[in-house]
Order: structure tokens, then sequence, then C-alpha cells
């Protein structure tokens, strides 16, 4: 076994990170013999609903034609995140930190040309046109543009649980992954340590040369198992609880072009519009506030924002997390995707892109054989251990720039919560803005230009000086600007008319599609 | 049928026109009327001919798609296939108008009958929701400036024309691969040889009144036709 070939995956848990990672290994990796093991009555966790622009691309890799994904998982079109109420609490405090950098260039310049040529403009605004789409609720792209390309960068909203249905009947129908329905009741290790089979309640075994565990939670193969170590990031990150509901929206009302995120006095409230419903949740730390008061929080909001929801009827629905990710997420012949691996709260929508980055990860790097495979699994540790600092300090940068005052909020901007790393960028931001040489990586989770959309949207000191060399390009850069965010939001349909014909086209298609 | 009126951004302020190409949509035509002004872009990509109006005797210029009615070769599935669209169906479903006296400014109308008019959300804004015009309003009022323009200053080419009699009856045989034959008749194009003739005082004065580019301009477009030819036996091709 120590240099045998690895031909045989074996998968446990069929929620979005397991059924995911089927498909886009199977897709990208053919010859592998790939079996999803699930128990059959447990339900999944399904709160991961905003995923990120690599989505795109992740479907089209897998083989799903967009306008069948939108359809079958309830899609809308995610243009980025608002954050209201967060830098003051204000009734004018907004900004949006949406998925389309600004122009290439030199920041400083960037922002001087802001400050002298639309000094009433919000970052955003002056940045991307995207800003002005997302103002007036309209679609990225028009129907008849090509699938999965837009006028603007753009990620998914979606039903977590139509879209695994989707995924399982993608990989058992056209992807060639076994599926096993059965509870895991033992795990065969072999003489060296690694996992050799899953032992299921019938007594079978489930053999493989390698272990994806997508458990959930439970953890069932990378913790129970393996005991591979958690590490607590609760010190930096508070908020561990959150009450979650579906509210039926009335047919024809806008669709937002953007998860909204409104702050509250000790935590903040998600957002998320699908065509028919909207999903909205009431994130909190139980520290500084309980349930009681969190259900007060969310029915409130729901009362203000939801025209004619019915908020007497609303059954929250409380989700418990602990925030924190393992030491090392790839342990011998184990590799964890998904929940299991780690979990922080859904701020930036990080849950999703996290199992897709893992997919990718691993399908460019699979190991062929046993005796490369710890040298892939340190590397792949490194990596994602740097992804998951970067995340926590990306979070963290939300709640450090406020200026709110309720205990909760001082408490978020206690130096002793605040990494290391994160309070040294602070202190180089102040004299210039945030670029590469802070995130150097290739692939980093959040870019500089994430940084600055939040830097800035929180009304961080633009650098000393920054406002005194507004040169020409730069100014044209703008401009430009202004003009693209007046030609797209002629051109884009709203979201609303965008899915309500996309569903009209449907209808009318299937006697067709029937008789094909 | 037809419904023009006056665009104003009261009565327009929602509206949305479909941009794209397509049959359904008014594209399925053999050839536009385009205007001497606006040869040098159509020369590109069509043959330009010129055809006489039955009831008035004067003469238009035609950007050639096809050989016969409703035949587009520069449309397919759902695209227009060609670098330039001519301006007269770049600009529908809007037209130029004239006020009611005739006296004074043109106006932009819009055709509310027009497959354009969107009815689904879909499509380009007229009037940004302040009611002022969206870019391609702006597009649309420059192409429909330019259009009208190159329309009013065409009676002077055509009169050059006729003046030095320039141009004669033409007639092209298409033969197929199938074997079958197009004709298409009734159009006119400029006479190589008389315009060859002409002397250095003509050449003078149809150079110094701007009508030199475009004679050269409609003649070498006619090479466009091997293009018109390949792309109807590409489609016999594909049954």
């Amino acid at each position: 076994m120590m240099s045998g070939e690895v031909s045989k995956v074996v998968i446990l848990g069929g929620g979005t990170a397991g059924w995911l990672t089927a498909c886009v290994l199977a897709a990208r990796r053919p010859s592998l013999g790939i079996t999803l093991v699930e128990a059959p009555d447990i339900p999944t966790i399904g709160v991961g609903e905003g995923t990120w622009p690599t989505m795109r691309q992740t479907l089209a890799t897998i083989g799903i034609a967009e306008p069948e994904f939108l359809r079958e998982c309830d899609a809308s079109f995610k243009q980025g995140s608002r954050f209201d109420g967060w830098a003051t609490g204000l009734a004018d405090d907004s900004y949006l930190h949406p998925f389309t950098p600004p122009p290439a260039g030199d920041m400083a310049a960037l922002i001087a040309a802001w400050r002298e040529a639309s000094p009433d403009s919000a970052f955003d605004a002056a940045m991307t046109a995207q800003a002005a789409l997302c103002a007036r609720d309209l679609a990225p792209r028009q129907r008849s543009m090509p699938e999965y390309n837009g006028a603007v960068n753009y990620a998914y909203h979606l039903d977590a649980g139509k879209f695994a249905a989707l995924l399982m009947r993608h990989a058992l129908s056209r992807l060639g992954v076994q599926h096993e329905l059965a509870h895991v009741v033992d795990v065969k290790r072999t003489g060296d340590g690694d996992i050799a089979a899953l032992v299921t309640r019938d007594g079978e075994e489930v053999p493989g040369d390698f272990f994806i565990d997508c458990s959930g939670q439970a953890a069932r193969l990378i913790g129970q198992e393996l005991g591979a170590e958690w590490v607590d990031r609760s010190d930096v990150s508070f908020n561990d609880r959150a009450l979650a509901v579906q509210v039926p929206v009335m047919p024809g009302s806008p669709v937002a072009s953007q998860t909204v995120g409104t702050a509250h006095e000790a935590g903040w409230l998600w957002d998320i519009g699908l065509s028919a419903r909207r999903g909205i949740g009431c994130v909190y730390s139980s520290r500084f506030m309980d349930q009681t008061d969190a259900e007060q929080v969310l029915r409130r909001y729901v009362a203000a924002n939801v025209p004619g929801a019915d908020v007497e009827t609303l059954a929250p629905r409380l989700l418990q997390f602990a925030t924190g990710h393992r030491a090392q997420f790839w342990h011998r012949n184990c590799l964890a995707i998904g929940l299991s691996a780690g979990f922080i709260e859904p701020l930036e929508a990080s849950a999703i892109v996290l199992i897709e980055l893992s997919g990718r990860a691993l399908t460019e790097n699979f190991p062929a054989s046993r005796a490369a495979m710890d040298i892939h699994a340190r590397r792949f540790n490194a990596l994602f251990r740097y992804r998951w600092d970067r995340i926590v300090e990306f979070l963290k940068l939300h709640y450090v720039l406020s200026s709110r005052d309720e205990p909760y909020w001082r408490a978020q901007r206690d130096p002793a919560t605040i990494p290391p790393r994160l309070a040294e960028q602070l202190q180089l931001w102040r004299d210039q803005p945030p670029s590469n040489w802070d995130f150097p990586q290739v692939d980093e989770v959040f870019p500089a230009a994430s940084q600055q959309y939040v830097l800035y949207g929180m009304g961080f000191p633009v650098p000393r000086g920054a406002a005194e060399h507004a040169d020409a390009p730069s100014l044209a850069r703008l401009r430009e600007v202004r003009e693209q965010a007046r030609g797209m939001a002629a051109a884009l349909p709203t979201n609303r008319a965008y899915f309500d014909n996309l569903a009209a086209t449907a209808s009318n298609q299937q006697p067709t599609t029937a008789s094909a | 049928m037809t419904d023009h009126r006056i665009l104003n951004s009261e009565e327009h302020r929602d509206l949305r026109v479909h941009t794209e190409a397509s049959a359904e949509l008014g594209d399925a035509v053999m050839a536009c009327l385009t205007v001497p002004d606006e040869f040098r872009s159509v020369q590109t990509c069509f043959p330009i001919v010129f055809r006489r109006e039955l009831e008035s005797d004067n003469f238009s210029a035609l950007a050639m798609f096809g050989f016969t009615n409703g035949e587009n070769l520069f449309l397919s599935d759902g695209k227009w296939d060609a670098p330039y669209k001519p301006l007269a169906q770049s600009i529908q479903p809007f037209l130029v108008g004239q006020p009611a006296d005739g006296q004074g400014q043109s106006q932009v109308h819009i055709d509310m009958e027009h497959p354009r008019v969107s009815k689904s959300g879909e499509g380009v804004r007229v009037f940004d929701e302040d009611g002022q015009p969206t870019p391609y309003l702006e597009k649309i009022a420059a192409d429909l400036g330019a259009l009208d323009a190159g329309y009013r200053a065409s009676g002077a080419f055509f009169d050059a024309l006729k003046r030095h009699e320039l141009l004669e009856p033409f007639t092209l045989e298409v033969s197929l691969k199938d074997g079958s034959k197009h004709s298409l008749v009734g159009f006119h194009i400029i006479n190589e040889d008389r315009l060859r003739a002409l002397d250095g005082e003509a050449l003078g004065e149809l150079h110094a009144a701007g009508h030199l580019m475009p004679i050269f301009m409609s003649l070498a477009s006619l090479s466009h036709f091997a293009e018109l030819i390949r792309r109807t036996n590409d489609r016999l091709a594909l049954g």
C-alpha cells in the first residue's frame, strides 16, 4: 500500500461539499473510481446560500448549463455584499463590496482622482460601474450573452438544498459517481494507520485509496477517527449563533443584486434575495445577546424590510457553530472539505468557495501514488492554513473599523482580539492603500481590491499625501467608470425581469424538450 | 401596422428597446437604404447599388444583404454577422420625424408597434430613471441626425450622376453550387466606362462637390457580391 496507486476515492457525506467535490473530481479526473457514501436520513445544514464568481467556472467545468442551474436551484445573481450600519450605525451608513475590482493602476492615484473629481461619490460607486447596477436591482448580464459571461463580475445566491440535489443528479447520471446510502458505524485502518475502508451498519465495507471527509460538523473521519486538532478562532471571531428564516416575497417584487448584511447591536443580519423568497438570518454572539433578543432583532428586520411578510408565523431555526478549523485539513489519506475542515460566520460567504478551492487544489495536485501523498498533504495544509488566516483577518477588518458604541462592538475593537498581522497592516494602510505587496499570493481569497472596498467603504482615512497627485490617466479611468455605469444601467434588465422571462421561456420550451 | 410617436422622456421614461439582431426583430431584409455619406462604412461589408423610385423618378442607394426578398445573408443564429450595420437598420425602431408644420428641427420619432419595442422588461433603456437620455439614445440621435443629413445631401449626388450619365442598369445572374440560379434585376450601378471618359473639368466639379469619393466607394463595394454568393452557397451546403 505504501507506494500503491491511488485510483479509488471515497467521499463521506452528501451535502454541498460532498456532491460538489464529487462533481469536480469526476469531471477533471475521469479515470478515478469515486463512491459517495451518505446516511439516508441526515439533513444537510444548507446555510451557504451565497457563492463567489468562481462558481461560474466550476459549473462550466462540471458541465452544467447556466440556465439549467439558475432554474433548478432557484438561483439569483450576486454582485457583491452591501454592508448597512457597520461604520456608524446611522441612517446613511452603507457601503458595497462589489465583485468587480477598481480600474487597473496605482490605487493612490485613483484615490486622488476620486477625491478630486467626485468627492461626493462613495468609493464603490467611483471605482466600479457595478455599484450603479446594484443600486437599481439590475442583472449582471443579458439573456442573449453567452452563458457564464456578464457585463460585470458576478456570482449566485441559491437554494442550497436544491443545489446539492442538482449536483447529485449530475454526478450520478453524467459523471459516473457511485452512490451508497448507508450509515457508517466503523472505520477500518491499515497497519500503518491509513484509512482502509468505511464499515456500514449492514457490515458492508467500502474500501478506498483516498478518503474525503464531507461529513460536516461531525468530522467523522478527520476529527473522530484521525483526531486532527481543531484550531479555535472564536477569540477573534465572536459570533456563534444564527437564527434563520425563509420569507416568501410577493410576485413582481424587486430581487436584490447583492447580499445585504445589516449590523445590529451584537452581530448582523444577512438578507439573500431569490426570486420567490428571501433567506434572512440573525447572526449574533451568545456572549452579548440571548436568543429572545436575537429573535426580536430578526422579526423587527423582517417587518421593516419585507413588504407583506407575516412576521407572526415566522419560525426561525437556530444554528449553533464553533468558529475555527483543523490544524491539518489533510491527514494521512484523508482530506477534509466543507464544515469538517472548518467554519466561520458567513459574512463574506466563504463556505462554498472554500469547497471549490479545496476541490481545485486537490484535482490539480491529485496524489497519483501513496508515496507522493504526504508531500501533497503538507503543501495543501500550508496553503489552506494561509487562506484561513487571511479569511479570519478579513472578516475581522469589518469590525475593527467600526465606531459603533455597543459593548459587542467595543469588544470587537479590543487590540487583544486583533490578529497581529491585521494590526500591522492597518498601521501600513495609514500611509499607503492595500496592494499586492500585502497580499502576494497568486490566488488570494481576498485580494487588495476587497480590502480597499471595505477599508474606504468604512470611512478609513485615505493615505496622507494620496490626495495630492490626481494624474490624468487616473481621472480618465474614473470617467470611463462613470460612462460604463450609464451604459450598463441602460442596457441591463432588472433581476426580476430576467428571472420571470427565464421561467416563462422554460415553460414555453417544455413541450419541445419533451418531444426531442 | 405602425404607430409613430414623438419620443419624449415622460411618456417613454421606462421604454426599453431590443437591440439584438434577429428575423423576428425585423432584420430579415435583403437590403436597406444607405446614403453617400455612409458609403465609406457600408463598402467595407456590403455591395452598394442604386434603385430608381417608380413614383418620383428619384434614385436612392441600397446596401445589399441578400438576393431574394426576406433573405439576409448577414443574419445568422440571431447575430449580425458583419463588422458594420448600416444606419437605416441600426436606428430601428426610431425614425426621423418632421414637425407637423414642416418647419424647424427634425425630431426623434418611434414606431411603438415595431417588434423592437420591448414588452418584457429586457432590452436597452432610452431614458434613465431621471428622464435623461441614455448613451444608447445619444447614439441613436447621432445616427438619426447623420442619416437625415445624408439623405438631404443625396439629392445633389444623384443629380450629378444623372447629369454626367454615370448610371447604368445592372443585372446580376448568380449560378449556385446546386445548379439553381438567382438573378438581380431592376438596379443601377456606376457606369465605369463613362466614369473613365470624364474630362478633368467634370472630375474637378464632382470632386469639389464631394461626389467623387462615394462614386469610387460604390464601385469598389461591388466586389462584395462574391461574398454574398459564397454565403448563399454555404447555406445550401448546410441544407
